[in-house]
Protein backbone atom coordinates (compact mmCIF):
# COMPACT_ATOMS: atom_id res chain seq x y z
CA UNK A 1 0.00 0.00 0.00
CA UNK A 2 1.26 3.43 -0.83
CA UNK A 3 1.95 6.14 1.67
CA UNK A 4 -1.37 7.91 2.08
CA UNK A 5 0.10 10.68 4.15
CA UNK A 6 1.01 12.63 1.06
CA UNK A 7 1.56 16.33 1.03
CA UNK A 8 2.13 17.87 -2.38
CA UNK A 9 5.83 16.92 -2.51
CA UNK A 10 5.33 13.32 -1.45
CA UNK A 11 2.44 13.12 -3.82
CA UNK A 12 4.59 14.34 -6.73
CA UNK A 13 7.31 11.82 -5.85
CA UNK A 14 4.85 8.94 -5.81
CA UNK A 15 3.52 9.92 -9.21
CA UNK A 16 7.03 10.28 -10.68
CA UNK A 17 8.00 6.88 -9.30
CA UNK A 18 4.96 5.17 -10.80
CA UNK A 19 4.59 7.09 -14.07
CA UNK A 20 8.15 7.72 -15.17
CA UNK A 21 7.24 9.52 -18.39
CA UNK A 22 4.97 11.97 -16.56
CA UNK A 23 6.03 15.60 -16.21
CA UNK A 24 5.21 16.45 -12.60
CA UNK A 25 5.41 19.90 -11.08
CA UNK A 26 4.53 21.20 -7.63
CA UNK A 27 3.03 24.54 -8.59
CA UNK A 28 2.61 25.74 -5.05
CA UNK A 29 1.40 24.48 -1.70
CA UNK A 30 -1.33 21.87 -2.20
CA UNK A 31 -1.09 22.06 -5.99
CA UNK A 32 0.44 19.42 -8.24
CA UNK A 33 0.31 19.49 -12.04
CA UNK A 34 0.86 16.31 -14.04
CA UNK A 35 1.30 16.13 -17.80
CA UNK A 36 0.77 12.64 -19.17
CA UNK A 37 0.60 10.72 -22.42
CA UNK A 38 -3.05 10.20 -23.33
CA UNK A 39 -2.90 6.40 -22.95
CA UNK A 40 -1.67 6.81 -19.36
CA UNK A 41 -4.62 8.86 -18.17
CA UNK A 42 -6.95 5.93 -17.27
CA UNK A 43 -4.26 4.07 -15.26
CA UNK A 44 -3.25 7.36 -13.66
CA UNK A 45 -6.81 8.19 -12.59
CA UNK A 46 -7.27 4.69 -11.22
CA UNK A 47 -3.96 4.95 -9.32
CA UNK A 48 -4.79 8.39 -7.92
CA UNK A 49 -8.25 7.33 -6.81
CA UNK A 50 -7.53 3.91 -5.38
CA UNK A 51 -4.00 4.25 -4.02
CA UNK A 52 -3.57 7.94 -3.28
CA UNK A 53 -7.05 8.71 -1.95
CA UNK A 54 -7.93 11.30 -4.59
CA UNK A 55 -11.57 10.28 -4.32
CA UNK A 56 -13.16 13.50 -5.48
CA UNK A 57 -13.31 14.44 -9.16
CA UNK A 58 -13.52 18.20 -8.77
CA UNK A 59 -13.71 19.03 -12.43
CA UNK A 60 -12.94 17.99 -15.98
CA UNK A 61 -12.17 20.45 -18.72
CA UNK A 62 -11.26 20.68 -22.39
CA UNK A 63 -9.15 23.40 -23.98
CA UNK A 64 -8.70 23.93 -27.71
CA UNK A 65 -5.07 24.66 -28.74
CA UNK A 66 -5.93 25.19 -32.37
CA UNK A 67 -2.45 26.47 -33.24
CA UNK A 68 -0.99 23.09 -32.17
CA UNK A 69 -3.87 21.22 -33.77
CA UNK A 70 -4.54 19.61 -30.36
CA UNK A 71 -7.19 19.46 -27.66
CA UNK A 72 -6.14 19.37 -24.04
CA UNK A 73 -8.17 17.26 -21.61
CA UNK A 74 -7.87 18.27 -17.99
CA UNK A 75 -8.79 16.21 -14.92
CA UNK A 76 -8.84 17.94 -11.55
CA UNK A 77 -8.78 15.70 -8.50
CA UNK A 78 -8.99 16.49 -4.83
CA UNK A 79 -7.77 14.55 -1.80
CA UNK A 80 -10.10 15.40 1.09
CA UNK A 81 -7.80 13.94 3.72
CA UNK A 82 -4.54 15.62 2.71
CA UNK A 83 -6.21 18.55 0.96
CA UNK A 84 -4.06 18.38 -2.14
CA UNK A 85 -5.20 19.10 -5.67
CA UNK A 86 -3.88 17.39 -8.79
CA UNK A 87 -4.41 18.88 -12.23
CA UNK A 88 -3.71 16.09 -14.72
CA UNK A 89 -3.50 17.07 -18.37
CA UNK A 90 -3.10 15.30 -21.65
CA UNK A 91 -3.28 16.36 -25.28
CA UNK A 92 -5.08 14.54 -28.07
CA UNK A 93 -5.39 15.03 -31.81
CA UNK A 94 -7.91 17.71 -32.63
CA UNK A 95 -9.19 16.12 -35.85
CA UNK A 96 -11.45 13.10 -35.22
CA UNK A 97 -10.70 13.54 -31.53
CA UNK A 98 -11.14 10.36 -29.56
CA UNK A 99 -10.55 9.37 -25.95
CA UNK A 100 -11.52 6.55 -23.67
CA UNK A 101 -14.42 7.25 -21.27
CA UNK A 102 -13.45 7.55 -17.62
CA UNK A 103 -17.01 7.18 -16.28
CA UNK A 104 -16.04 3.80 -14.83
CA UNK A 105 -14.02 5.72 -12.22
CA UNK A 106 -16.54 8.49 -11.56
CA UNK A 107 -20.08 8.29 -12.86
CA UNK A 108 -20.31 12.10 -13.09
CA UNK A 109 -17.53 12.09 -15.71
CA UNK A 110 -20.28 10.98 -18.08
CA UNK A 111 -21.81 14.48 -18.04
CA UNK A 112 -18.49 16.19 -18.82
CA UNK A 113 -17.90 13.76 -21.66
CA UNK A 114 -21.34 14.43 -23.10
CA UNK A 115 -20.55 18.14 -23.05
CA UNK A 116 -17.10 17.79 -24.63
CA UNK A 117 -18.53 15.55 -27.30
CA UNK A 118 -21.14 18.14 -28.20
CA UNK A 119 -19.01 21.27 -27.80
CA UNK A 120 -15.59 20.00 -28.99
CA UNK A 121 -16.43 16.92 -31.04
CA UNK A 122 -14.51 14.47 -28.84
CA UNK A 123 -15.71 10.89 -29.10
CA UNK A 124 -15.48 9.14 -25.75
CA UNK A 125 -15.32 5.41 -26.32
CA UNK A 126 -17.38 3.58 -23.70
CA UNK A 127 -19.82 6.41 -22.98
CA UNK A 128 -23.19 5.35 -24.34
CA UNK A 129 -24.91 8.68 -23.66
CA UNK A 130 -23.05 10.79 -26.18
CA UNK A 131 -25.48 12.75 -28.33
CA UNK A 132 -27.68 15.77 -27.91
CA UNK A 133 -27.08 17.31 -24.48
CA UNK A 134 -27.34 21.09 -24.31
CA UNK A 135 -27.77 22.06 -27.97
CA UNK A 136 -30.70 21.16 -30.19
CA UNK A 137 -30.47 20.06 -33.83
CA UNK A 138 -26.92 21.36 -34.05
CA UNK A 139 -25.08 20.73 -37.29
CA UNK A 140 -21.65 21.83 -38.30
CA UNK A 141 -18.54 22.74 -36.35
CA UNK A 142 -18.79 21.97 -32.62
CA UNK A 143 -19.26 25.49 -31.24
CA UNK A 144 -16.58 25.60 -28.57
CA UNK A 145 -13.81 24.93 -31.07
CA UNK A 146 -11.76 28.06 -31.69
CA UNK A 147 -12.44 28.05 -35.42
CA UNK A 148 -16.19 28.34 -34.87
CA UNK A 149 -16.92 32.01 -35.55
CA UNK A 150 -19.76 32.93 -33.20
CA UNK A 151 -20.19 36.46 -34.61
CA UNK A 152 -20.51 35.15 -38.15
CA UNK A 153 -22.96 32.50 -36.97
CA UNK A 154 -24.99 35.11 -35.15
CA UNK A 155 -25.18 37.40 -38.19
CA UNK A 156 -26.22 34.54 -40.46
CA UNK A 157 -28.77 33.08 -38.07
CA UNK A 158 -30.49 36.01 -36.40
CA UNK A 159 -31.94 39.22 -37.75
CA UNK A 160 -33.12 42.58 -36.44
CA UNK A 161 -36.77 42.66 -35.50
CA UNK A 162 -38.64 44.57 -38.25
CA UNK A 163 -39.11 48.21 -37.26
CA UNK A 164 -36.24 48.08 -34.78
CA UNK A 165 -33.38 48.54 -37.22
CA UNK A 166 -32.80 52.11 -36.03
CA UNK A 167 -32.28 50.82 -32.50
CA UNK A 168 -28.74 50.01 -33.58
CA UNK A 169 -27.84 53.57 -32.59
CA UNK A 170 -30.30 54.87 -30.05
CA UNK A 171 -28.59 58.16 -29.28
CA UNK A 172 -28.20 59.07 -32.93
CA UNK A 173 -31.82 58.25 -33.65
CA UNK A 174 -33.10 60.36 -30.76
CA UNK A 175 -30.85 63.23 -31.82
CA UNK A 176 -32.13 62.99 -35.38
CA UNK A 177 -35.78 63.01 -34.30
CA UNK A 178 -35.51 65.67 -31.60
CA UNK A 179 -32.86 67.95 -33.03
CA UNK A 180 -30.93 67.61 -29.78
CA UNK A 181 -27.24 68.27 -30.13
CA UNK A 182 -25.00 65.34 -29.22
CA UNK A 183 -22.01 66.43 -27.09
CA UNK A 184 -18.69 66.49 -28.88
CA UNK A 185 -17.08 63.70 -26.87
CA UNK A 186 -19.90 61.32 -27.83
CA UNK A 187 -20.04 62.18 -31.52
CA UNK A 188 -17.42 59.64 -32.51
CA UNK A 189 -19.66 56.89 -31.23
CA UNK A 190 -22.95 58.43 -32.25
CA UNK A 191 -22.94 60.37 -35.47
CA UNK A 192 -21.31 57.97 -37.85
CA UNK A 193 -24.57 56.29 -38.81
CA UNK A 194 -26.87 59.27 -38.59
CA UNK A 195 -26.83 59.97 -42.31
CA UNK A 196 -27.24 56.28 -43.25
CA UNK B 1 -48.47 -8.30 -10.79
CA UNK B 2 -45.96 -5.82 -12.21
CA UNK B 3 -47.46 -2.43 -12.86
CA UNK B 4 -47.39 -1.04 -16.39
CA UNK B 5 -44.60 1.47 -16.94
CA UNK B 6 -45.40 4.88 -18.40
CA UNK B 7 -43.15 7.66 -19.63
CA UNK B 8 -43.77 11.01 -18.00
CA UNK B 9 -42.14 14.26 -19.07
CA UNK B 10 -41.91 16.47 -16.01
CA UNK B 11 -40.94 20.11 -16.43
CA UNK B 12 -39.27 22.19 -17.69
CA UNK B 13 -41.00 24.28 -15.00
CA UNK B 14 -40.70 22.98 -11.47
CA UNK B 15 -42.06 24.70 -8.37
CA UNK B 16 -39.31 26.47 -6.50
CA UNK B 17 -36.51 25.75 -9.00
CA UNK B 18 -34.53 28.69 -10.33
CA UNK B 19 -34.37 27.83 -14.01
CA UNK B 20 -35.81 25.31 -16.40
CA UNK B 21 -34.99 21.72 -17.05
CA UNK B 22 -36.99 18.68 -17.97
CA UNK B 23 -36.90 15.32 -16.27
CA UNK B 24 -37.98 12.35 -18.32
CA UNK B 25 -39.37 9.73 -15.97
CA UNK B 26 -40.27 6.13 -16.40
CA UNK B 27 -42.94 5.46 -13.77
CA UNK B 28 -44.81 2.46 -12.49
CA UNK B 29 -47.90 3.78 -10.76
CA UNK B 30 -46.54 6.88 -9.04
CA UNK B 31 -43.13 5.38 -8.33
CA UNK B 32 -40.17 6.40 -10.45
CA UNK B 33 -38.29 3.55 -12.07
CA UNK B 34 -35.83 5.58 -14.12
CA UNK B 35 -35.03 9.26 -14.51
CA UNK B 36 -33.21 11.14 -17.27
CA UNK B 37 -32.50 14.83 -17.04
CA UNK B 38 -32.75 17.05 -20.10
CA UNK B 39 -31.20 20.49 -20.12
CA UNK B 40 -30.85 22.98 -22.97
CA UNK B 41 -33.46 25.62 -22.15
CA UNK B 42 -31.01 28.18 -20.80
CA UNK B 43 -27.77 27.82 -22.72
CA UNK B 44 -26.31 31.29 -23.27
CA UNK B 45 -22.84 30.28 -24.46
CA UNK B 46 -21.20 32.33 -21.70
CA UNK B 47 -17.94 30.41 -21.91
CA UNK B 48 -17.72 30.99 -25.67
CA UNK B 49 -18.61 34.66 -25.23
CA UNK B 50 -15.79 35.12 -22.76
CA UNK B 51 -13.23 33.94 -25.32
CA UNK B 52 -14.04 37.13 -27.24
CA UNK B 53 -14.07 39.50 -24.25
CA UNK B 54 -11.27 41.23 -22.40
CA UNK B 55 -10.61 39.92 -18.90
CA UNK B 56 -12.52 42.76 -17.25
CA UNK B 57 -15.45 42.38 -19.65
CA UNK B 58 -15.93 38.82 -18.38
CA UNK B 59 -17.11 39.96 -14.95
CA UNK B 60 -20.57 41.15 -16.06
CA UNK B 61 -21.00 37.76 -17.78
CA UNK B 62 -20.03 35.34 -15.00
CA UNK B 63 -22.38 36.72 -12.37
CA UNK B 64 -25.30 35.82 -14.65
CA UNK B 65 -24.46 32.12 -14.47
CA UNK B 66 -26.35 31.76 -11.19
CA UNK B 67 -29.28 34.01 -10.29
CA UNK B 68 -29.69 32.97 -6.64
CA UNK B 69 -26.02 33.43 -5.78
CA UNK B 70 -23.98 35.32 -8.38
CA UNK B 71 -21.12 36.48 -6.15
CA UNK B 72 -19.12 33.22 -5.93
CA UNK B 73 -18.78 33.47 -9.72
CA UNK B 74 -17.22 36.92 -9.52
CA UNK B 75 -14.98 35.91 -6.64
CA UNK B 76 -13.83 32.74 -8.40
CA UNK B 77 -12.96 34.51 -11.63
CA UNK B 78 -11.17 37.29 -9.76
CA UNK B 79 -9.17 34.85 -7.65
CA UNK B 80 -8.26 32.68 -10.65
CA UNK B 81 -6.92 35.74 -12.51
CA UNK B 82 -5.05 36.86 -9.39
CA UNK B 83 -3.51 33.42 -9.00
CA UNK B 84 -2.31 33.28 -12.62
CA UNK B 85 -1.08 36.87 -12.55
CA UNK B 86 0.32 36.81 -9.01
CA UNK B 87 -1.64 39.92 -8.11
CA UNK B 88 -1.93 40.77 -4.40
CA UNK B 89 -5.29 41.72 -2.93
CA UNK B 90 -5.48 44.27 -0.08
CA UNK B 91 -6.54 42.84 3.29
CA UNK B 92 -9.55 45.13 3.52
CA UNK B 93 -10.79 43.93 0.12
CA UNK B 94 -10.60 40.34 1.33
CA UNK B 95 -12.80 41.15 4.32
CA UNK B 96 -15.26 43.00 2.12
CA UNK B 97 -15.36 40.03 -0.25
CA UNK B 98 -16.20 37.67 2.60
CA UNK B 99 -18.95 40.02 3.76
CA UNK B 100 -20.43 40.04 0.25
CA UNK B 101 -20.14 36.27 -0.12
CA UNK B 102 -21.84 35.63 3.22
CA UNK B 103 -24.60 38.16 2.55
CA UNK B 104 -25.13 36.40 -0.78
CA UNK B 105 -25.28 33.11 1.11
CA UNK B 106 -27.98 34.49 3.41
CA UNK B 107 -29.95 35.88 0.45
CA UNK B 108 -29.66 32.57 -1.33
CA UNK B 109 -30.84 30.66 1.74
CA UNK B 110 -33.92 32.86 1.79
CA UNK B 111 -34.67 31.80 -1.77
CA UNK B 112 -33.96 28.17 -0.94
CA UNK B 113 -36.33 28.22 2.07
CA UNK B 114 -39.01 29.69 -0.14
CA UNK B 115 -38.35 27.20 -2.93
CA UNK B 116 -38.12 24.15 -0.69
CA UNK B 117 -41.36 25.05 1.08
CA UNK B 118 -43.08 26.08 -2.13
CA UNK B 119 -42.28 22.73 -3.71
CA UNK B 120 -44.39 21.00 -1.06
CA UNK B 121 -47.24 23.50 -1.21
CA UNK B 122 -46.30 25.62 1.83
CA UNK B 123 -46.71 28.93 0.05
CA UNK B 124 -46.54 31.30 3.03
CA UNK B 125 -42.83 30.68 3.41
CA UNK B 126 -41.77 32.07 0.00
CA UNK B 127 -43.90 35.17 0.68
CA UNK B 128 -41.92 35.77 3.87
CA UNK B 129 -38.47 34.84 2.68
CA UNK B 130 -38.59 36.68 -0.64
CA UNK B 131 -39.65 39.75 1.32
CA UNK B 132 -36.85 39.30 3.87
CA UNK B 133 -34.31 38.70 1.11
CA UNK B 134 -35.15 42.14 -0.20
CA UNK B 135 -33.55 43.73 2.88
CA UNK B 136 -30.27 42.08 1.88
CA UNK B 137 -30.74 43.21 -1.71
CA UNK B 138 -31.15 46.77 -0.42
CA UNK B 139 -27.67 46.48 1.11
CA UNK B 140 -26.27 45.16 -2.14
CA UNK B 141 -27.86 48.01 -4.05
CA UNK B 142 -26.28 50.53 -1.74
CA UNK B 143 -22.88 48.86 -1.89
CA UNK B 144 -22.69 47.88 -5.55
CA UNK B 145 -25.47 49.64 -7.44
CA UNK B 146 -27.09 46.32 -8.36
CA UNK B 147 -29.62 44.25 -6.47
CA UNK B 148 -29.06 40.81 -8.05
CA UNK B 149 -25.97 41.05 -10.26
CA UNK B 150 -23.30 43.08 -8.56
CA UNK B 151 -20.15 43.07 -10.71
CA UNK B 152 -18.51 44.26 -7.53
CA UNK B 153 -15.72 41.76 -6.87
CA UNK B 154 -13.08 42.00 -9.58
CA UNK B 155 -9.43 41.22 -10.03
CA UNK B 156 -7.32 43.13 -7.52
CA UNK B 157 -10.03 43.71 -4.91
CA UNK B 158 -13.50 45.22 -4.99
CA UNK B 159 -14.94 48.01 -7.10
CA UNK B 160 -15.56 50.56 -4.34
CA UNK B 161 -15.21 50.97 -0.61
CA UNK B 162 -18.07 50.61 1.89
CA UNK B 163 -20.39 53.63 1.93
CA UNK B 164 -20.58 55.60 5.19
CA UNK B 165 -22.86 53.93 7.72
CA UNK B 166 -23.24 50.68 5.79
CA UNK B 167 -21.77 48.61 8.62
CA UNK B 168 -24.56 49.73 10.95
CA UNK B 169 -27.20 48.98 8.36
CA UNK B 170 -25.75 45.50 7.77
CA UNK B 171 -25.89 44.83 11.52
CA UNK B 172 -29.51 45.97 11.64
CA UNK B 173 -30.47 43.58 8.85
CA UNK B 174 -28.58 40.74 10.56
CA UNK B 175 -30.45 41.41 13.79
CA UNK B 176 -33.75 41.41 11.93
CA UNK B 177 -32.93 38.13 10.14
CA UNK B 178 -31.83 36.53 13.40
CA UNK B 179 -35.10 37.50 15.02
CA UNK B 180 -36.97 35.96 12.11
CA UNK B 181 -35.39 32.52 12.61
CA UNK B 182 -37.94 31.39 15.26
CA UNK B 183 -40.70 32.28 12.78
CA UNK B 184 -39.04 30.24 10.05
CA UNK B 185 -38.65 27.38 12.51
CA UNK B 186 -42.32 27.40 13.48
CA UNK B 187 -43.54 27.60 9.91
CA UNK B 188 -41.05 25.35 8.13
CA UNK B 189 -38.36 23.53 10.05
CA UNK B 190 -40.55 22.40 12.96
CA UNK B 191 -43.57 21.88 10.78
CA UNK B 192 -44.77 18.28 11.10
CA UNK B 193 -45.81 18.25 7.45
CA UNK B 194 -42.33 19.30 6.30
CA UNK B 195 -40.69 16.69 8.48
CA UNK B 196 -43.03 13.97 7.26
CA UNK B 197 -42.35 14.86 3.63
CA UNK B 198 -38.59 15.28 4.08
CA UNK B 199 -37.49 12.41 6.32
CA UNK B 200 -36.29 9.34 4.49
CA UNK B 201 -36.77 10.98 1.08
CA UNK B 202 -34.05 11.73 -1.49
CA UNK B 203 -31.47 9.59 0.27
CA UNK B 204 -27.84 9.82 -0.86
CA UNK B 205 -25.93 6.73 0.32
CA UNK B 206 -23.20 8.03 2.63
CA UNK B 207 -20.59 5.61 1.28
CA UNK B 208 -21.25 6.83 -2.27
CA UNK B 209 -21.49 10.56 -1.57
CA UNK B 210 -17.86 11.54 -2.25
CA UNK B 211 -17.46 9.20 -5.20
CA UNK B 212 -20.64 10.61 -6.76
CA UNK B 213 -19.21 14.13 -6.46
CA UNK B 214 -21.73 15.34 -3.87
CA UNK B 215 -20.59 18.59 -2.24
CA UNK B 216 -21.87 21.27 0.13
CA UNK B 217 -24.89 20.82 2.39
CA UNK B 218 -25.98 17.56 0.67
CA UNK B 219 -22.56 16.12 1.63
CA UNK B 220 -22.74 17.53 5.16
CA UNK B 221 -26.28 16.15 5.37
CA UNK B 222 -24.63 12.71 5.04
CA UNK B 223 -22.58 13.46 8.16
CA UNK B 224 -19.40 14.19 6.16
CA UNK B 225 -17.71 17.35 7.36
CA UNK B 226 -16.21 19.05 4.33
CA UNK B 227 -16.42 22.71 3.46
CA UNK B 228 -14.07 24.58 1.09
CA UNK B 229 -13.90 27.46 3.60
CA UNK B 230 -12.25 25.06 6.07
CA UNK B 231 -10.52 22.55 3.78
CA UNK B 232 -8.77 25.17 1.69
CA UNK B 233 -9.49 28.57 3.22
CA UNK B 234 -9.62 31.47 0.76
CA UNK B 235 -9.82 35.24 1.36
CA UNK B 236 -9.83 35.56 5.19
CA UNK B 237 -11.88 32.53 6.24
CA UNK B 238 -8.86 31.20 8.15
CA UNK B 239 -9.05 34.24 10.43
CA UNK B 240 -12.70 33.72 11.33
CA UNK B 241 -14.31 31.33 13.76
CA UNK B 242 -17.26 29.31 12.60
CA UNK B 243 -18.60 25.80 12.74
CA UNK B 244 -19.42 23.44 9.91
CA UNK B 245 -22.75 21.82 10.84
CA UNK B 246 -23.36 18.23 9.81
CA UNK B 247 -26.37 15.98 10.19
CA UNK B 248 -26.78 12.25 9.86
CA UNK B 249 -29.69 10.99 7.85
CA UNK B 250 -28.65 11.53 4.23
CA UNK B 251 -32.13 12.78 3.33
CA UNK B 252 -33.89 16.07 2.57
CA UNK B 253 -34.51 16.66 6.25
CA UNK B 254 -30.80 16.39 7.08
CA UNK B 255 -29.87 18.83 4.30
CA UNK B 256 -32.48 21.26 5.58
CA UNK B 257 -31.14 21.03 9.12
CA UNK B 258 -27.60 21.68 7.93
CA UNK B 259 -28.72 24.77 6.01
CA UNK B 260 -30.78 26.05 8.93
CA UNK B 261 -27.68 25.95 11.17
CA UNK B 262 -25.50 27.47 8.45
CA UNK B 263 -27.71 30.56 8.42
CA UNK B 264 -26.67 31.23 12.02
CA UNK B 265 -23.02 30.61 11.14
CA UNK B 266 -23.19 33.08 8.25
CA UNK B 267 -24.67 35.76 10.49
CA UNK B 268 -21.85 35.17 12.96
CA UNK B 269 -19.21 35.32 10.19
CA UNK B 270 -20.49 38.68 8.90
CA UNK B 271 -20.44 40.14 12.42
CA UNK B 272 -16.83 39.01 12.86
CA UNK B 273 -15.90 40.46 9.48
CA UNK B 274 -17.38 43.83 10.35
CA UNK B 275 -15.60 43.75 13.67
CA UNK B 276 -12.17 42.77 12.32
CA UNK B 277 -12.17 44.62 8.98
CA UNK B 278 -9.02 46.75 8.79
CA UNK B 279 -8.79 50.21 7.27
CA UNK B 280 -6.80 50.66 4.08
CA UNK B 281 -6.92 50.13 0.35
CA UNK B 282 -9.75 48.13 -1.19
CA UNK B 283 -8.30 47.74 -4.69
CA UNK B 284 -4.90 46.89 -6.13
CA UNK B 285 -5.37 48.76 -9.38
CA UNK B 286 -4.97 46.82 -12.61
CA UNK B 287 -3.40 48.45 -15.69
CA UNK B 288 -5.61 49.92 -18.42
CA UNK B 289 -8.26 47.19 -18.78
CA UNK B 290 -8.27 47.57 -22.58
CA UNK B 291 -4.58 46.65 -22.78
CA UNK B 292 -4.43 44.30 -19.81
CA UNK B 293 -2.78 40.99 -20.60
CA UNK B 294 -2.44 38.07 -18.19
CA UNK B 295 0.66 35.85 -18.29
CA UNK B 296 0.17 32.40 -19.80
CA UNK B 297 -0.93 29.86 -17.21
CA UNK B 298 -3.92 28.17 -15.67
CA UNK B 299 -5.63 27.91 -12.29
CA UNK B 300 -8.49 26.02 -10.73
CA UNK B 301 -10.03 27.86 -7.80
CA UNK B 302 -13.13 27.09 -5.79
CA UNK B 303 -15.44 28.65 -3.24
CA UNK B 304 -18.04 27.20 -0.91
CA UNK B 305 -21.31 28.43 -2.38
CA UNK B 306 -24.70 27.78 -0.81
CA UNK B 307 -25.00 24.63 -2.88
CA UNK B 308 -21.41 23.49 -2.35
CA UNK B 309 -18.06 23.59 -4.09
CA UNK B 310 -18.13 26.08 -6.95
CA UNK B 311 -15.07 25.88 -9.18
CA UNK B 312 -13.52 27.85 -12.03
CA UNK B 313 -10.86 26.51 -14.35
CA UNK B 314 -9.27 29.48 -16.10
CA UNK B 315 -6.60 29.32 -18.80
CA UNK B 316 -4.64 32.27 -20.14
CA UNK B 317 -2.51 32.14 -23.29
CA UNK B 318 -0.84 35.42 -22.39
CA UNK B 319 -3.27 37.61 -24.31
CA UNK B 320 -5.86 40.19 -23.26
CA UNK B 321 -8.67 37.63 -23.44
CA UNK B 322 -9.16 34.27 -21.71
CA UNK B 323 -8.29 31.16 -23.67
CA UNK B 324 -10.80 29.24 -21.58
CA UNK B 325 -13.07 29.90 -18.61
CA UNK B 326 -14.79 26.70 -17.54
CA UNK B 327 -17.33 26.78 -14.74
CA UNK B 328 -18.09 23.88 -12.42
CA UNK B 329 -21.19 24.60 -10.37
CA UNK B 330 -22.42 22.04 -7.85
CA UNK B 331 -25.59 21.56 -9.91
CA UNK B 332 -23.52 20.19 -12.78
CA UNK B 333 -23.20 17.01 -10.75
CA UNK B 334 -26.13 17.27 -8.31
CA UNK B 335 -28.66 18.13 -11.00
CA UNK B 336 -27.71 15.42 -13.48
CA UNK B 337 -26.06 12.16 -12.38
CA UNK B 338 -26.86 12.42 -8.64
CA UNK B 339 -30.46 13.43 -9.30
CA UNK B 340 -30.93 10.59 -11.78
CA UNK B 341 -29.66 8.11 -9.18
CA UNK B 342 -31.69 9.24 -6.21
CA UNK B 343 -34.93 9.71 -8.12
CA UNK B 344 -35.07 5.95 -8.62
CA UNK B 345 -37.77 4.64 -6.29
CA UNK B 346 -39.01 8.14 -5.38
CA UNK B 347 -42.61 9.30 -5.67
CA UNK B 348 -43.54 11.59 -8.59
CA UNK B 349 -44.73 14.27 -6.17
CA UNK B 350 -41.27 14.43 -4.59
CA UNK B 351 -39.33 15.27 -7.77
CA UNK B 352 -39.13 19.03 -7.38
CA UNK B 353 -38.83 18.59 -3.61
CA UNK B 354 -35.70 16.47 -4.13
CA UNK B 355 -34.36 18.79 -6.86
CA UNK B 356 -34.63 21.70 -4.45
CA UNK B 357 -32.87 19.87 -1.67
CA UNK B 358 -29.91 19.23 -3.98
CA UNK B 359 -29.72 22.88 -4.97
CA UNK B 360 -30.47 22.13 -8.61
CA UNK B 361 -29.80 25.23 -10.67
CA UNK B 362 -30.21 24.51 -14.41
CA UNK B 363 -28.54 27.73 -15.70
CA UNK B 364 -25.38 26.60 -13.97
CA UNK B 365 -25.43 23.22 -15.72
CA UNK B 366 -25.51 24.60 -19.25
CA UNK B 367 -24.19 28.11 -18.67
Amino acid sequence: MLDKDCNENKCAEQIKKTFQTAEVEVKREKRVTVQLRSDLIPPFLSFAKEFMEFKHLSHMSCVDWVEDNELELVFILWNYEQQVQIIAKTRIERVNAQFVSVKKFWNQAETYEREFHEMYGVNFVGNDRLGEFILEDWEGVPPMLRDFDSIKYSKETFYQRPGREDAQNVRATIAKHSGEEVPGFAKDYTIRNIED
Amino acid sequence: MREKETTLYLGPQHPGITGNMMVKLKVAGDTIVKAETHVGYLHRAFEKLMENRTWTQCFPIVCRICVPEPDPNEENLARAIEEIEGREVPERAKYIRVMVLELARLASYQLWMGGQSGSMGLYTMPQWTVGDRDYILDLFEELTGGRIYHMYIWAGGVRRDLPDGLKGRVLNVLKYLENRLPDYDKLMFQNAMFRKRAEGVGIIPKEKAIEWGVVGSPLRGCGIKHDVRIDEPYEVYDKLEFEVPTHEGNDIWSRAMVRRQEIEQSISIIRQVLDKMPEGEYYNKIPNPLNWTIPAGDAFVKTESVRGEFGYYVVSDGSDKPRRVHVRGPAYVHGVTVLEEILKGANISDVSFIMNSLGTCPPEIER
